[in-house]
Formats: C-alpha cells, sequence, structure tokens
C-alpha cells in the first residue's frame, strides 16, 4: 500500500491508530491457525463511522479489508490472504447497555466473552455460548464463526442468542438487522446469515444480544472409561433419552495426558473421561438428571464416577479443559498442537466409530491425534500433534485430514462445528457443500461486489491449505526424520 | 546481528500455538490495545527474527523491552512456553547487538539524582550499581523488572518509568456506569 493511501487511512483514523511497519504486520498476519500471509496496513477503528469511513477509502480501490477480533480462529479465517487492510477491533470494546428489564444487552465488536459475563454476573444472568477461548474471544469474532461452547448443549451457539446487530457494508453503509425482541418474523433473517460469514459479507460494529438467568445449581460429574468406544456409547444413550442436560465433554487419553502433564489437574489416566453437568433453579430436577446420566455411564462399563456441587471445583476443571488446546502442545516434547481436522461434528449415534476412527487414522499416518469435544452438541475435536519442522510431517498431517473428512461425510457428519471454515477447511467444505457453493458465491456478490470483505476464504479459499499460504512454521531444510 | 541467546529457544518457540491466552492479563496489551504489544505477538516477532526473515530494529527492540516482568503470560500458558525467559535473553541479545532502548525500564534524570545510591540497594534485581568513577548510577537494562520500586524510593523524584494509558476519563466513566446497571 502506498504513502497517500497510508496517509489517507491516518487521516480517518488518527496517526496512532495506524501502523505500517513491518513488525507489526508480521504478527497481524497469522492467528491461532498454522497459515500466514502479511498484510498492507493494520487499522484500529474507534466508531462505526470510523469502520464506514474505511470501507468507503477501501472500496472503490479494490482493497481487501479483513476484521479481526481477538485473532483466536484455528482456520485462517483472520489470515488476510490477499493482503490489504486488516481492521482491528479490539478498540469497540463498550458495552452499551445492559437492558434488564427487556433482557438484552448492547455490546461493540471488540467486547471480549469472559468481560461480557463479568458485567452481567452481578445482574444474575449470563450470556451462554461461552467458548473455551472465552477469555480473548471477542463477539464480533464468535458471531461471524457461530462459535459454540461447554453449555451449547442446553443454550445453543452463538446464533441462538442473537437478536440483532448493525453492519457496516464493503460500501460503507451502515445496515440495521434483527430487533430487540424475542421474536421477528420480518422477512430475511439476515443477521442469521451474518453468523458464520467469517468476514466475508460485512463489518459487525453492534450486536444486540440475549442473555438468561444464572441457574441457582450446576452438578458436574465425572465418569472414567477404559475404553473409548464406551464413552461414545455412553454419549449417544445419554443424548437419546431425553435428558436435559447442560453440558456433556468428552476427553480421550492423549487429551487427560496434556492437560495433566500441562496444568498437573490431576485427571484420572484411562482411555477416556466423560465430563457431563446439569443445571436448574430447583436442585431436585438437577439431581435427576445427574443421576441418569450417571446410570447411563455405569450402563456403558463407565466407573469411579464423581459428582460435585462445588463451584470452585468446577472452576478447576473448566480452567482445564479450556487451556486444552495449547496444553497438547505437552504432549511429546518438541512437538506442536496443530489446528487441522479440528472440529468436526457427527451424528450423535456415530460418536463412538468416530472417536476410534481418529485414532486409526492418525496411526496409519504417523501423526497423534486426540479425539475431545462438546460431545453434547455432536462436536468431535481433534487436534494433529506432530514436530511441525519436518516436512515429512506435513504430508502426514495432509493424508490424515483428507481421510478424516472423507469419513466424517460419511457417516452424515460435518466438516465444522464451531470453529469455522477459513483456509484450512475449504477443501472439505466445498466437497461438502458442493451444490450451494454458487449461491454462496452469489450472496456474497450481492453484499460485496467488489470482493473486498476478507477474500480469498470460504468457497473462494485455495484447495491446498499446505500451500494457500505460507505455513506459519518454517520446515528444516534438511528433514530430521 | 547475531541472536546467539534466541537460538537457544529454537526447539520451544514452535511450540507456542498462538492461542493469544497469554495476553488475557498483559498490562501492556491493556495499555496499547496492539496485538504486536502481547506475548503472542512479541513471540511471533521473536520467531521471525529467528528465521531471519525480519530485520532486528529499535521499534522492534522497544517493544521487547516493554513489559513489566509480571509472569502472567507463563503463567497462562498451558503450552508452557517460558516467556518471559525467552524475553529475557533476547534482552541480552538486543544489548549485545548496540540497541539502545527504552521500554519500559527505569530510567534516571541526570538532573536531579544526588547519588545517595538508595535505588541501588532496594533494587532486588540487582539492576542498579552507583558507578563511583564516572560518579552515575548505571541501569542494567537486562536485569532491570520495571517493577518501580526504585521510583517509588528515590527521594529526589529522579528514577521513573514512562508510562501512559490509553483510555481517557469519560471512557472510563461510561463503561463503570454499564457495569453499574446500565443505562
Ligand atoms: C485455545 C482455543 C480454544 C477455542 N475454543 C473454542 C470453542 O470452544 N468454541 C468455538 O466456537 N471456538 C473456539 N475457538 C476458536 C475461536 O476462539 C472462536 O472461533 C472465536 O469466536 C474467534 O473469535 P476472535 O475474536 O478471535 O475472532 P478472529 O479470529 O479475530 O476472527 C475470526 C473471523 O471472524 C471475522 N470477524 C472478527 N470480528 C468481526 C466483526 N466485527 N465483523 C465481521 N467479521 C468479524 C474475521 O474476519 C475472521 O474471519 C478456540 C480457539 C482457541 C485458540
Amino acid at each position: 500500500m502506498g504513502l497517500v493511501g497510508i496517509e489517507r487511512l491516518k487521516g480517518i483514523l488518527g496517526e496512532e491508530n495506524v501502523k505500517d511497519d513491518k513488525a507489526d504486520l508480521y504478527v497481524y498476519g497469522s492467528d491461532s491457525s498454522v497459515h500466514e500471509a502479511m498484510p498492507w496496513v493494520v487499522v484500529r477503528p474507534h466508531t462505526i463511522e470510523e469502520v464506514q469511513n474505511v470501507m468507503r477509502y477501501a472500496n472503490p480501490r479494490m482493497i481487501p479489508v479483513v476484521a479481526r477480533g481477538a485473532g483466536s480462529g484455528m482456520s485462517g479465517q483472520a489470515v488476510p490472504i490477499k493482503g490489504g487492510i486488516v481492521m482491528d477491533l479490539k478498540r469497540m470494546n463498550k458495552i452499551l447497555e445492559i437492558n434488564l428489564e427487556d433482557t438484552y444487552v448492547r455490546v461493540e465488536p471488540g467486547v471480549v466473552d469472559d468481560d461480557l459475563n463479568r458485567a452481567l454476573k452481578p445482574h444474575n444472568v449470563f450470556y451462554p455460548p461461552t467458548p473455551a477461548s472465552s477469555r480473548i474471544a471477542t463477539i464480533g469474532g464468535e458471531i461471524a464463526n457461530n462459535a459454540s461452547g461447554v453449555r451449547s448443549v442446553k443454550y445453543g451457539a452463538v446464533r441462538d442468542s442473537i437478536l440483532g446487530m448493525k453492519v457496516v457494508m464493503a460500501n460503507g453503509d451502515l445496515i440495521n438487522l434483527g430487533a430487540k425482541t424475542r421474536v421477528e418474523a420480518t422477512g430475511y433473517q439476515l443477521d442469521r446469515l451474518m453468523v458464520g460469514s467469517e468476514g466475508t459479507l460485512g463489518i459487525i460494529v453492534e450486536a444486540t444480544l440475549k442473555f438468561v438467568p444464572i441457574p441457582k445449581y450446576r452438578c458436574l460429574g465425572i465418569a472414567k472409561f477404559n475404553e473409548l468406544e464406551d464413552a461414545g456409547n455412553a454419549i449417544s444413550e445419554i443424548m437419546s433419552s431425553g435428558i436435559i442436560l447442560s453440558m456433556l465433554e468428552l476427553m480421550d487419553n492423549v487429551a487427560i495426558k496434556a492437560v495433566n502433564q500441562a496444568l498437573d489437574l490431576g485427571l484420572p489416566d484411562v482411555e477416556a473421561i466423560l465430563m457431563f453437568e446439569a443445571d436448574g433453579m430447583a436442585k431436585e430436577g438437577v439431581d435427576i438428571e445427574v443421576k441418569r446420566m450417571m446410570e447411563i455411564c455405569k450402563k456403558h462399563n463407565g466407573f469411579g464416577i464423581e459428582l460435585s456441587y462445588d463451584a470452585k471445583e468446577r472452576t478447576r476443571i473448566f480452567s482445564g479443559r479450556k487451556k486444552l488446546f495449547p496444553a497438547l502442545s505437552q504432549f511429546k516434547e518438541f512437538y506442536s498442537c496443530t489446528s487441522l481436522a479440528d472440529d468436526m461434528a457427527v451424528p450423535y449415534s456415530k460418536m463412538a466409530e468416530t472417536a476410534k476412527k481418529i485414532h486409526e487414522i492418525a496411526k496409519r499416518n504417523n501423526v497423534i491425534m486426540t479425539a475431545y469435544g462438546h460431545c453434547g452438541s455432536g462436536c468431535m475435536h481433534t487436534k494433529i500433534l506432530m514436530d511441525p519442522r519436518k516436512k515429512s510431517q506435513w504430508e502426514d498431517a495432509k493424508r490424515a485430514v483428507f481421510e478424516i473428512y472423507n469419513y466424517v461425510r460419511s457417516v452424515g457428519g460435518t466438516t465444522s462445528a464451531e470453529h469455522g471454515i477459513g483456509i484450512s477447511k475449504a477443501a472439505a467444505f466445498k466437497r461438502e457443500k458442493s451444490d450451494s457453493l454458487n449461491l454462496m458465491r452469489a450472496i456474497k456478490k450481492a453484499f460485496d461486489p467488489n470482493n473486498i470483505l476478507n477474500p480469498g476464504k470460504l468457497m473462494d479459499a485455495p484447495d491446498d491449505w499446505v500451500t494457500a499460504t505460507s505455513l506459519r512454521y518454517r520446515t528444516d531444510p534438511v528433514d530430521i526424520q | 546481528m547475531e541472536f546467539k541467546r534466541l537460538k537457544e529457544w529454537k526447539d520451544k518457540l514452535h511450540v507456542c500455538i498462538r492461542c493469544g491466552y497469554c495476553y488475557e492479563h498483559c498490562h501492556i496489551f491493556k495499555i496499547t490495545n496492539w496485538e504486536s504489544d502481547t506475548p503472542r505477538g512479541k513471540l511471533i516477532l521473536l520467531y521471525a527474527l529467528l528465521h531471519e526473515e525480519i530485520e532486528p530494529t529499535d521499534y522492534m527492540a522497544n517493544k521487547i523491552f516493554e513489559c513489566f516482568n509480571c509472569g502472567r503470560c507463563d503463567a497462562s500458558c498451558s503450552a508452557k512456553v517460558p516467556v518471559t525467559d525467552i524475553f529475557t535473553d533476547v534482552r541480552a541479545d538486543f544489548i549485545d547487538g548496540g540497541f539502545d532502548v527504552k521500554g519500559t525500564l527505569s530510567h534516571i534524570n541526570e538532573d536531579l539524582c544526588s547519588k545517595c545510591g538508595i535505588c541501588v540497594s532496594i533494587c532486588k534485581y540487582e539492576a542498579r550499581t552507583l558507578d563511583k568513577e564516572q560518579n552515575k548510577i548505571i541501569i542494567d537494562k537486562v536485569k532491570c523488572k520495571s517493577c518501580g520500586g526504585c521510583e517509588a524510593a528515590c527521594p529526589s523524584g529522579a528514577a521513573y518509568i514512562e508510562e501512559g494509558y490509553m483510555v481517557s476519563e469519560k471512557e472510563l466513566l461510561e463503561q463503570v456506569q454499564c457495569y453499574l446497571g446500565g443505562k
């Protein structure tokens, strides 16, 4: 980007909110994925008007604009594959209104999930989607990815907590979507279209979200299993037996070992554990649901089941779970946990088979994989643990990823449950959604005729994720086998 | 310039998964709100330096020296990347490379300093010495942890750390109001 352009942006945003030093560009070129690509400039708007003015500048000049929250996306969604402007929205971080009467909260897009919940807590309400990354993930990023979390089995994903939003379009126009009411049947649900749009349709500059009461009682149970398959079967039965639960998480042995190693959490070193939770305003109700889950676990050879109503213990276990992704890098010396084939969803009845299959595919391809996730919502997370400095490991990973997605599709599952498509999952996504890709492209064109909003993602991303961008790991010149 | 000490961390740098958990509590990030000031951002820069993809500059060196060494990034990293140790070593590399940095280090206003040596005796990191020959307080920029102890103890206001907060009082009050029950 030329000096004139930089000066124009400084004119719009103030000198202190525009960076084009190579050091800054380098940092803003990556997120939590395996990809990286340099932007031309990073800007930091504070107001809706500033966002509009940046878009009005970029659109006629065909300059790509990539919205960025915390950069915690795992599939390269915020990586500026075509260069251009990275728009860091973290300074738009005000909670604008907590309306207790009408039960909604209005926020700017850069508000961090945990900060929002800290503000809501004194009012005895919470915003429930809460991904594991809630300590840093922004509301804008969560909407753009349709994030979900441990309690989504009961409270839904982000899309279920949205009432409305304000969006700045590619040409700088500001539109209001949705409403402040709980229900709305006023034409196309365009606010829903923004959910999962990964910054390709518009910049979300404000969101109206609903909140729900914090339940008085929460009971967490942990069951151990000697066979991963048994845990999978327990998940299928719990989910098909009408139990009202607020959480059901699976961790396999790789995940357990990593968390224990990194965090000294003292989880039982067994093949798999299931963590389940029920919540409610009446203890009797919670007891009934928890007992039913316990019995199902036992039926499938679950043992050593422990229950706890203790909030501190729950926080301790949850914080371990939330740190699982980075903790996996601890599994083996020099290995890194790469976010590849990381978050499929499969039908409940296929959980057991999928968990087993993941390990089988990993073994065949010389990588380590783990099976865990918010299984109550059908989510099956994996990660590929490997030495990223070895070129050959990327070939191994590529084969494993391909096999996993083929398998997931064959059992009626989907490419991504919550982490989004970005670059890494584009090939699998395109295969899965082949009959609607042209419609998606037409929608994109209607919103963004000049293709400046996060171009080269989703249906327009390259098929080969290894060569789509530079990998953010440098492989050693001579492969250290 | 040779990053001798940084190279020793070669096998640790790629273990960082860039999740960003390290910046949740980072004071510097809270002040500047730029990702390049976060521990994750700095680790990314060091990775680039290690692989000679960017040139070391004063701007970058200053970033690496902007840190209050609170260690919260270390504590929150479940990939166990020893963030603070890595930064400390790279600071030494930058000093060896002749970079003159300010960062968040403590400084001395020579005009005000009476060379009483109080800052030397209270510095628990042994970062300050009184050079009798030069009649001057010398600051070891690698040892200094920007704790501010010297600033608090200095009777003549000569020891100081530069700081700045990028939130206006008006913005702060608006937020507090919202937290207290909404508008
Ligand atoms: C350790 C770890 C654990 C995680 N756990 C979970 C989990 O449990 N559940 C889950 O769902 N995800 C999880 N994630 C993934 C990630 O945190 C979420 O997808 C999160 O919603 C991303 O938010 P962000 O602010 O970091 O967005 P970014 O990564 O900055 O951006 C992601 C995408 O959103 C777009 N975007 C950002 N802000 C806006 C905006 N205002 N307007 C339009 N587009 C925008 C960007 O252009 C990009 O395409 C995890 C990530 C990590 C690193």
